[in-house]
């Protein structure tokens, strides 16, 4: 019996956001969209909610007069990340 | 990406993959820092070689280039700091392992000084009773010391960044610091020098190389 894939990681942009940031301690959000090529406002709708799933912790502050949005993966967010992941290679090694 | 798409499974883990790939190639260290040490302590120690060598004496100590060198290090450091966009979690690890670096050098300096004030009276002494000077020279084996200390950082971060001119730099460091217990004073000042250039310069230049590429494929990306 499979599990379901978290419907919230199992969506392109929000699963390269959470992979991005699985392998940094912290990133801006500016990395973010240079790595995943998205737009600012689709980035910002999928990061708020990463963030409501409790996966992500979102900074805002300001640096040099600007505003500037730090990004950081939760434990929750790695827990959840991880189990996808499981999954994922169980429906793999099924051959499905 | 600009619209959601349902991924499938196999393509899923391929973004993971590659999502990761593109994180832990996002962080280039400029290698100014790197240069600037290994030149500095190259050309300190050939100054000090050509004092010795030519029988002159500047009129200040060359080293004291070194804690001058502290200031724009600092500038570099924050400057760096401000730039990057991501914080790796090899970092702060490489931090605490410079700056212990930096503080060790600074003990060893002051045991070194410590030292010579207390050989040199009995030096002096030996001299007097003997006629001529002891065999032993505790300034032969100063290099050995640094050499030391110079490869650990070295080799650290040549192998936690997986940057093998860093590692090699490292391990010359140590075999440097072997041959100097064994050398004169001017070959020991010789291999300090082969060693910054090595440990430090080259893997330097080779990291400012890597960066300005680095930084040249980005601005292409965003034309």
């Amino acid at each position: 019996m499979f599990k379901d894939l978290d419907p919230i990681l199992h969506s392109q942009l929000r699963l390269a956001v959470i992979s991005l940031l699985i392998s940094v301690k912290e990133a801006e959000f500016t990395f973010l969209r240079e790595k995943t090529n998205a737009t600012a406002g689709n980035l910002s709708v999928q990061i708020q909610k990463l963030r409501e799933a409790g996966y992500i912790d979102v900074i805002k502050q300001f640096k040099d007069n600007y505003p500037q949005t730090i990004c950081k993966i939760t434990p929750q967010g790695i827990t959840a990340f991880e189990e996808y992941v499981k999954n994922l290679q169980s429906y793999l090694g099924s051959g499905t | 990406m600009s619209k959601e798409k349902q991924l499938t499974e196999r393509e899923s883990l391929d973004l993971i993959a590659t999502m990761i790939s593109k994180a832990k190639d996002s962080y280039h260290d400029t290698g100014i820092g790197a240069i600037m040490w290994g030149a500095l302590i190259a050309i300190c120690s050939i100054v000090k070689l050509s004092e010795i060598h030519f029988e002159y004496q500047l009129p200040f100590d060359i080293y004291l280039l070194t804690f001058l060198a502290i200031i724009p290090q600092v500038l570099i450091t924050i400057r760096e700091k401000k730039e990057r966009k991501v914080k790796s979690f090899d970092d702060s690890y490489m931090d605490y392992i410079w700056l212990g670096f930096g503080i060790g050098i600074f003990l060893l300096i002051f045991i070194i000084n410590v030292i010579f004030n207390v050989w040199g009276p009995v030096a002096t002494e030996y001299r007097q009773l003997a006629g001529h000077r002891s065999a032993f020279q505790f300034s032969e084996f100063i290099s050995p010391l640094f050499l030391l200390l110079y490869g650990l950082p070295t080799f650290i971060t040549g192998a936690a960044c997986k940057f093998r001119p860093m590692l090699w730099g490292g391990l010359f460091c140590w075999v440097c610091c072997i041959a100097t217990l064994f050398t004169s004073i001017k070959a020991d000042l010789l291999l300090t020098a082969a060693s910054a250039i090595i440990a430090w310069l080259i893997p330097g230049i080779l990291m400012e190389r890597e960066y300005r590429n680095y930084k040249k494929e980005q601005a292409a990306l965003h034309v």
